[in-house]
């Protein structure tokens, strides 16, 4: 990686989302925080899309620029083929219900003082859609994430941090989005409620047809939920493939040392751990972002920045000496 | 053999709430030897934080415990007030889980780490502060020196979670208690702070219990792991032998809960079904029954006794019908019948519950 490079969006026709080169920076006292320099992906539709990588590494401040919110500093960010870096006020206003997000934290991503139907339609209100079809909406709504609609009228802390979790699922499938960003949905959950929420979100994508955007620290929620994977360091993409073949054949050293350290389990990967800290986003190393980290960096790799390459078909690998076996 | 390094004899912890008594833990025994890591594994509202903190005497205003506690051959509770001052944070040490609050965030870390050592140990500032670097060194934390006049907020997560590790190493305990110490951190700092805790363990004969509420973390770490849920001790039993023939249904429920990255992506995810009891008005019988697999009509009598056929030193579980047994088989095959469980959750043909 950890690199830049085009080479692995997609020429298709259900291509819902296309970012290219997005860069998002922070301007703080004495420098700038580049928190994602470079990154392009592409979300087709009914697809989801997994963003792995540690805290601090821009996964959510990717999806977030994504939606714009912020905008991002430059790039651009193509959806149904408009570039909607390019719109604003009323015009970027109309694109917003189509991109909806669901938060790590089920309970303080609710309002406490609204009732859960309140709380559910309030995108159908701002819409001007608050009539009598919309409450059977929300009915319908509530009975398909599993929450019984004769609780309506309780309040988020009457519900237990699962259901809060499918509460906030339709309140950002209310305004029937084409795009979910899913930011760590899981995380704050215990393991039984987990595998509750992902079978839930699975469930919902096949019956509303959305695409999601799919973020986590955790490889094996990530690989689980998502077709395509995209590994992410220190703002820049190290590998994109298949969530099988990622996971098949990891080929990014950084990739492999991430499924090295999950803890217990099967994966038969030969890599050391990560030695020293992750170096500062606001002077990041030339070249290879995760030269300073990485086994096999050379100084090729302090000098040149890789750019992503496909190495086997459908998978993407932004590094100068990949693992390929 | 081995020293037994502490002994836990049916220890019942309860606070009282405004809306009744809550029984936290549930009559929970457990041994551990000399150099020896046991896990507790559980949900939250398991107890398995209650347990840990009880052990350090670090109970809430509103608890109270019953049940003996002994370390390294003491009763904690015939300790004389003098004694304990110098017994929790010497003998037995705490890391907890999240090192962004257990740090105070306006004090150096040389402050921290020197304040026990100083006030255990008797130390002079010059030798505390010595041992401080030391202790750095101990937990790989590159320059010490430098690192010990910064402010918590100038070092990341991985680096506070060695700097509380140093400070529970601080008096060289006999008896460390982590209390989920990776939860907050990433994959790869996770591995990196368990190995640590491995070495540090196996360097000074330290036994450990590591509390988490992931079952990988525990394989891969533990001699032993005990299996907590609502407040009561499920299934103990050497690692291996737990995983190789697990017995109670919540354990292989747990398991099967986790997605396995050997599986193929969208492989469909066994949750499990309903919540945990409301401890403040606990079931009757078994706690785990109203959404187990294999309830039948006498779990909802009487809660099962945590036992097994190689007595208190082996593999134990507390079910009547456990998995992998004649009993086990029978309770799922007759609850295949009937379409539900004993509890009223409906199953599918394949015993799957719906």
């Amino acid at each position: 990686m950890a690199g830049t490079g085009t080479a692995h969006l997609r020429e298709s026709d259900d291509v819902l989302v296309r970012v290219e080169n997005m860069v998002v920076e922070f301007p703080i006292s004495g420098g700038t925080v580049h928190a994602v320099s470079g990154i392009s992906f592409d979300l087709v539709e009914g697809e989801t899309l997994g963003i792995v990588g540690e805290s601090g590494c821009g996964k959510s401040t990717t999806a977030r620029a994504t939606i714009q919110l912020p905008k991002p500093t430059s790039g651009s960010v193509h959806f149904h083929g408009d570039d909607i870096t390019t719109l604003s006020g009323d015009r970027l206003r109309k694109v917003r219900p189509q991109l909806q997000m669901i938060f790590q934290d089920p309970i303080s991503s609710l309002n406490p003082r609204r009732t859960v139907r309140e709380i559910i339609g309030e995108g159908l209100k701002v819409w001007g859609e608050n009539d009598s079809w919309s409450l059977d909406t929300i009915d319908l709504l509530m009975e398909s994430v599993g929450i019984d609609p004769r609780y309506g009228e309780r309040k988020p802390h009457q519900f237990s941090g699962g259901q809060c979790q499918r509460i906030s699922i339709a309140r950002a499938l209310v305004l029937d989005p084409k795009v979910i960003i899913c930011d760590e949905p899981v995380s704050a959950l215990d393991v039984s409620v987990q595998a509750q929420i992902l079978n839930l979100l699975e469930d919902m994508k096949a019956r509303y047809g959305v695409s999601l955007m799919f973020i986590s620290h955790d490889l094996s929620v990530v690989k689980n939920i998502s077709d395509r994977v995209m590994v992410m360091y220190m703002g820049k993409t190290c590998e994109v493939a298949g969530a099988d073949d990622l996971f098949d054949r990891p080929t990014h050293h950084y990739t492999r040392a991430l499924m090295a350290a999950i803890p217990g389990a099967d994966v038969n990967v030969d890599e050391q751990v990560l030695e020293g800290e992750l170096p500062s986003a606001i002077d990041p190393p030339s070249g290879c972002r995760f030269n300073t980290r990485c086994p096999a960096a050379t100084d090729e790799c302090r000098t040149d920045e890789p750019q992503l390459r496909e190495v086997a078909l459908g998978h993407f690998v932004a590094c100068h000496h990949p693992v390929t076996s | 053999m081995t020293e037994t390094m502490l002994r836990v004899n049916d220890l019942v912890v309860d606070f009282s709430t405004p809306s009744g008594n809550l029984r936290a833990v549930d009559g929970v025994s457990l041994e551990l030897s000399e150099g020896e890591t046991f896990a507790i594994v559980g949900e939250s509202g398991s107890g398995k934080s209650v347990f840990a903190r009880t052990l350090i005497d670090l109970l809430a205003g509103n608890g109270s415990r019953s049940g003996s506690i002994e370390v390294g051959g003491r009763n904690i509770d015939e300790l004389t007030r003098s004694e304990r001052k110098h017994f929790f944070g010497v003998e037995v040490a705490m890391v907890f889980q999240d090192p962004m609050t257990s740090l105070n965030p306006v004090k150096r870390i040389d402050a921290q780490l020197t304040e026990a050592m100083r006030y255990h140990l008797d130390m002079s500032k010059s030798e505390a502060k010595d041992r401080a670097i030391w202790l750095l060194k101990q937990v790989h934390i590159p320059s010490p020196e430098k690192r010990l006049r910064q402010y918590p907020h100038e070092l990341s997560g991985g680096m506070r979670q060695r700097v509380v590790i140093a400070m529970a190493l601080a008096c060289e305990p006999r008896l460390l208690i982590a209390d989920e110490p990776t939860t907050a951190l990433d994959v790869t700092v996770q591995k990196s702070i368990l190995d640590l805790l491995d070495e540090l363990r196996v360097d000074r004969k330290m036994s450990m219990i590591l509390i988490t509420h992931d079952l990988g973390v525990a394989r891969g770490r533990a001699d032993r792991i005990g299996v907590m849920y609502a407040g009561r001790m499920m299934e103990v039993g050497a690692t291996e032998a737990l995983f190789s023939d697990m017995r109670h249904p919540y354990t292989q429920a747990l398991l099967d809960s986790i997605p396995n990255p050997a599986m193929p992506s969208h492989s469909r995810l066994k949750p499990i079904p309903g919540r945990p009891p409301n401890l403040l008005d606990p079931p009757k019988g078994c706690a785990f029954a109203a959404r187990c697999r294999h309830a039948r009509y006498d779990c909802l009598e009487e809660a099962p006794p945590l036992d097994g056929p190689d007595g208190p030193e082996g593999h134990r579980w507390a079910c009547f019908h456990p998995v992998g047994t004649p009993e086990g088989e029978a309770a799922l095959a007759a609850n295949l019948q009937d379409g539900e469980t004993a509890t009223g959750l409906p199953m599918n043909e394949v015993g799957e519950l719906v």
